[in-house]
This record gives structure tokens, C-alpha cells and sequence, in this order.
């Protein structure tokens, strides 16, 4: 029961751009296709399940003094491991998320979760924080990186899902367009949690 | 005292753990990935000058020493062979030579019976674009395909650029240079 709702909360209550606002750098930046973003999502869903796991495992011998270094080392290792692998078995998708891999590392989820959560739970949890956490991301990044490429490129996985005749808005694949879609599903979602508040108030 | 001898310990002790993992990593990662970035990088350049195999020339690259640089670093070339039927008819290595702008480098494949040229494709340059950029598109390349490279071509014998000589020359001498490399390794290159 608390793995499920450890795993449950990553995907509404802390979604990590929406909810916690944190990792935006990969967000902005890597999509410019749902593909990306999926990629981009599951790299750092694997490095923070590992981070966590292995935080969560060592919680007790790490001195807290020294915790946030500890904590780097953790991410960080996994983070090379990540990029060696992606380059030996993915090298596509490599080429595209290129230096967003390595910096994972300073990506605030990671470090967020392990000196949040990790750091004070079980492994179990941890991981099921990690998973869930990792799996809202990874959806929010395809999710966005979804509607950029739709709008931007008339297509979705790089299938064409648009009319023939549909001019792309190559706006939205560029800079700026992540910063418009961002804040629009930021209202978006802003929105629905309010007049879910406001539900429950009325209910009570 | 305790806690700073604690602290060190631990700190130390996590970073080994971690150098060794990922030395473990890399050294499981290393053939596959210098086989990807060949097979990302050079293979498009490999498939456009040579044609007509069966096998995988990425896969069955070989690799030795010809030489080295100017810090005595070993310089190795690398050579993709074409089979059909196990035979290698074909092999296609890089040649370089410089151009207006740094060094151009041409993937050039040959026939290994004819010393023909089967196909070249300029992989690195930094040739002026609209001018000596030229080298690139096939209305250049093309006209080396099925050149005999009994002696060193010339300019009579291919599309010269207007314009664009030092870069015409350097494909030119990058052709010439990749037979010369050729008849030297030629028992090496052809396995």
C-alpha cells in the first residue's frame, strides 16, 4: 500500500516540472519531440530509481556532513554508466540528447529526491518514490514534447498526423516555443488543481 | 577526530566503489561503442563508395599503424573491406590532403583487381560553402567513379570547380595520396 502511493504521488501531487517546478533545463530543452522527450525521461528515470536505491541503502553510513557529496558521486556514477550505455546501444538518440545526458548530474530532481526522500525512507519506497517520480517526468516531457512536435512539425513519433496541407509552426519546435508550452500547460494544470480544491471545499 | 576519520572513510570508500563500476562499464561499452560511432559516422560514407557487397564492412574494418604524427602518436588507418562470397573485391579507407581551409578528408573506395576507383565522398572539410564546399555534391564526386589509378589523376580526367582550385587540388591530392597509401599496404589493406 505505501509502495503504491509513494508511486502514486510522483505522477500528480509532486510532478516534478509541473507540480515542484524543478528540471526545467532538460524540459525546455530536449522537447523538441516526443521521442526526445521520452528518451530524455526515461535516462533520468533510470539514474534516480539507482540514486535512490542506492541513498536510500546507504543512508545510515553516510556521515551527514559529508551527504551531499556522497549524494553527487551516487548520481553522478550512474549518470556516466547511463551515457556509456545510450552511446554503446543507442547512439541515435545519443546524438540527439547529447550534453543533457551528463547534466543529469545537476538535475534538482535527482539531488531533490535522494536529500528529501531517500535520504529519511526505505529502499522499497525509495525506489517506488524514484519510479513514480521518473515515470511523471518522462510523461511530462512526452506529453510536452508531444504537442511541440504536433504543432511544430505535424507530427507525433514521426508519423504525420496533421493534414497535408498543414503549414508547420516551426515556432513551436524552437526556444521560444518551449517557453510558451510550458506555460501554458503550467496554467493548464494550475487550473485543474484549483477547481479540484475548490470541489473538495465544497464538498467538506 | 572520530567523525572526520568517519567521514573520510565513507567519502573515499564511495568514490572507489564508484571508479571501479564505472571502469567496469567502460570497459564492457568500449567495442560497442566505437562500433556505433563507426557505423553512425562512417557508414553513410562507406555505402556511397562502395557497392555491390555481402557482408557488413563496419563489422569487419581492420585496423593497423601507418605511421606517426608529429607528437609520435600512432596514426592508424582504417580499412573497410567490401566482400561478396567472402572474397574482398573492394576496400575503402579515408585520404586526406590540404585544402583552402584545413585538411579535406575523402572516403574513397577501391576496386582492388582494377585499382578502379569505385566511389569517393568528401567525410571533413571546411572549404568556403558555395565554392569550394562544392566538392561535395556528386556532380563533382562523381566523375572519379571508375578512374584507373595506375598513375596519379589529374585535372583533365574529372569536373573541375571554377572557382574553387586549392579545393579541387586537395581532393585531387587526397585521391592521389590514398593510392600511394594503397600500393604501399596494399597486402595489409586486402584480407
Amino acid at each position: 500500500m505505501a509502495f503504491v502511493k509513494e508511486f502514486s504521488k510522483g505522477l500528480w501531487d509532486v510532478l516534478p516540472p509541473f507540480r515542484l517546478v524543478l528540471g526545467l533545463c532538460p524540459t525546455l530543452a530536449v522537447t523538441t519531440s516526443a521521442e526526445n522527450g521520452a528518451g530524455m525521461g526515461l535516462a533520468t528515470t533510470f539514474v534516480l530509481v539507482c540514486s535512490n536505491l542506492l541513498v536510500s541503502l546507504l543512508r545510515k553510513a553516510i556521515p551527514s556532513k559529508v551527504r551531499i557529496g556522497a549524494f553527487i558521486v551516487i548520481a553522478a556514477s550512474f549518470v556516466v554508466i547511463t551515457e556509456l550505455l545510450m552511446q554503446a546501444y543507442f547512439f541515435g538518440l545519443y546524438q540527439v540528447l547529447g550534453i543533457f545526458i551528463p547534466l543529469i548530474v545537476v538535475n534538482c530532481i535527482i539531488l531533490g529526491r535522494a536529500e528529501a526522500f531517500a535520504s529519511s525512507h526505505g529502499p522499497i519506497d525509495s525506489v517506488a518514490d524514484g519510479l513514480g517520480i521518473g515515470l511523471g517526468f518522462t510523461l511530462s516531457l512526452f506529453v510536452l514534447g508531444g504537442v511541440r512536435e504536433v504543432l511544430g512539425a505535424g507530427t507525433l513519433l514521426g508519423a504525420r498526423v496533421l493534414w497535408d496541407s498543414f503549414e508547420p509552426f516551426a515556432f513551436m519546435v524552437k526556444a521560444p516555443g518551449a517557453f510558451v508550452s510550458l506555460g501554458v500547460m503550467l496554467a493548464i494544470i494550475n487550473l485543474i488543481s484549483a477547481r479540484m480544491a475548490a470541489r473538495k471545499r465544497r464538498a467538506q | 577526530m572520530r567523525e572526520i576519520i568517519n567521514m573520510a572513510v565513507v567519502l573515499t570508500l564511495i568514490c572507489a566503489i564508484s571508479g571501479f563500476s564505472l571502469a567496469m562499464v567502460h570497459s564492457v561499452t568500449k567495442e560497442p561503442i566505437e562500433y556505433a560511432k563507426l557505423k553512425n559516422v562512417k557508414e553513410p560514407a562507406v555505402k556511397a563508395v562502395l557497392s555491390d557487397y555481402d557482408n557488413d564492412p563496419i563489422k569487419d574494418r581492420a585496423s593497423f599503424q601507418i605511421g606517426t604524427d608529429k607528437y609520435g602518436r600512432p596514426v592508424n588507418l582504417v580499412v573497410f573491406p567490401a566482400r561478396k562470397n567472402g572474397k574482398t573485391f573492394a576496400v575503402a579507407f579515408e585520404s586526406s590532403a590540404k585544402g583552402y581551409k584545413g585538411e579535406v578528408g575523402v572516403m574513397m573506395g577501391l576496386d582492388v583487381e582494377k585499382k578502379a576507383i569505385t566511389g569517393i565522398s568528401v567525410v571533413t572539410h571546411s572549404e568556403t560553402p558555395g565554392l569550394g564546399a562544392k566538392i561535395t555534391e556528386s556532380a563533382f564526386t562523381d566523375p572519379f567513379k571508375g578512374k584507373v589509378l595506375e598513375n596519379d589523376i589529374n585535372k583533365d580526367q574529372i569536373n573541375t570547380l571554377s572557382g574553387a582550385t586549392i579545393s579541387t587540388n586537395a581532393v585531387l591530392a587526397a585521391v592521389n595520396n590514398g593510392r600511394q597509401t594503397f600500393e604501399k599496404y596494399k597486402d595489409k589493406m586486402v584480407q
